[in-house]
């Protein structure tokens, strides 16, 4: 699910961006900020950090003793992106494996289905391999897929999330 | 982990947060970030090289599971959806996944038989046929 959030940073800004014009120091603190942002990339309880909205407040400066660097609080709105187990979502799938297959989900990509959690499935091997059930509905790469989150989990190191999603269930599958 | 295993967004079990946060739809932010990538392209150059990864994903990605694209019907979907006292969460399952029936409306968000809000099948139904005339006038 797509949240909007409020958040407040401190941004540092490099002396030499300071400018003797009060328009330029604005400009570059947003600058940092979303160059901070982007850096980010996501946060364990938050989700992904998708974009900034706007840039709600901008507080006083502190001038850092030995460096001259300016520490700027600011206030901002964001996008951000999080799955929550139980939570209904649709992703598209990227890989297929033989014990199971990978969907991408906005943003994150190491979103998985095992085998055991799309009963019926079958797997197809070959040059392009697949799932199918009996009813001959037919899982490849860049099938659309509706599923249901069990659990994700935070990697601190990459700075990603990696999902476990399950087919079972009503209206669940395959979609058009 | 033992709060964490209680979460379950069906039941709208989700951490209170959360729960007030403010939920967009995947149609609502497709417009927010294409919005945002032509003033990056105004902006830059090289707009690919100023977007994140994150970012350029998921664009992709909204851009592709939107069910309704003009600004207009998007206004009018949440417009909608609001004149049933769903929690925000609720309002965007329902806005992404579009459900054509009630039984799918209902298995989508179980959470809309309870709180204390008498939504008998009549009124989902008028939801969701109002939600399809949109898509058909689009």
């Amino acid at each position: 699910m797509f949240l909007k959030t409020q958040l407040s940073w401190n941004v540092l800004v490099p002396a030499e961006n300071i400018d003797a014009e009060g328009l330029m120091l604005q400009k570059a603190i947003l600058i940092r900020l979303l160059d901070e942002f982007a850096t980010k990339k996501a946060f364990k309880d938050l989700g992904y950090f998708m974009a900034v909205t706007t840039l709600d407040h901008i507080g006083e400066g502190l001038v850092r003793q030995h460096s001259g660097d300016l520490l700027f609080p600011v206030d901002f709105s964001c996008i951000t992106f999080k799955m929550f187990p139980g939570e209904l979502l649709e992703g598209v799938v990227h890989k297929i494996l033989k014990h199971g297959m990978f969907l991408r989900c906005g943003p994150a990509e190491k979103v998985y289905i095992s085998h055991h959690k799309m009963a019926g499935y079958q797997y197809v091997p070959g040059e392009n391999p697949s799932f199918m059930n009996d009813k001959s509905s037919k899982i490849e790469k860049g099938t659309r897929v509706r599923c249901t989150v069990i659990a994700e989990r935070y990697d601190e190191a990459e700075r990603d999330f990696r999902v476990l999603v399950s087919l079972e269930g009503d209206y669940l599958g395959p979609v058009s | 982990m033992s709060t964490e295993e209680e979460e379950n967004a069906a039941e709208l079990k989700i951490p209170d947060e959360f729960l007030k946060a403010k939920c967009l739809m995947n149609c609502e932010v497709a417009l927010i970030l294409e919005h945002k990538y032509e003033q990056l392209q105004q902006m830059a150059d090289d707009p690919m090289n100023q977007m994140s990864q994150v970012f350029e994903k998921s664009l992709q990605y909204v851009k592709r599971f939107s069910r309704y694209k003009n600004p207009d019907a998007v206004r009018q979907v949440r417009e909608i959806l609001s004149r049933y006292q769903l929690a925000e969460f609720e309002l965007c399952v329902l806005g992404n996944l579009c459900p054509e029936t009630v039984e799918e409306a209902k298995h989508m968000v179980p959470s809309i038989k309870t709180r204390g809000r008498a939504h008998d099948d009549e009124a989902i139904e008028k939801m969701l046929n109002d939600l399809s005339l949109i898509k058909k006038f689009e």
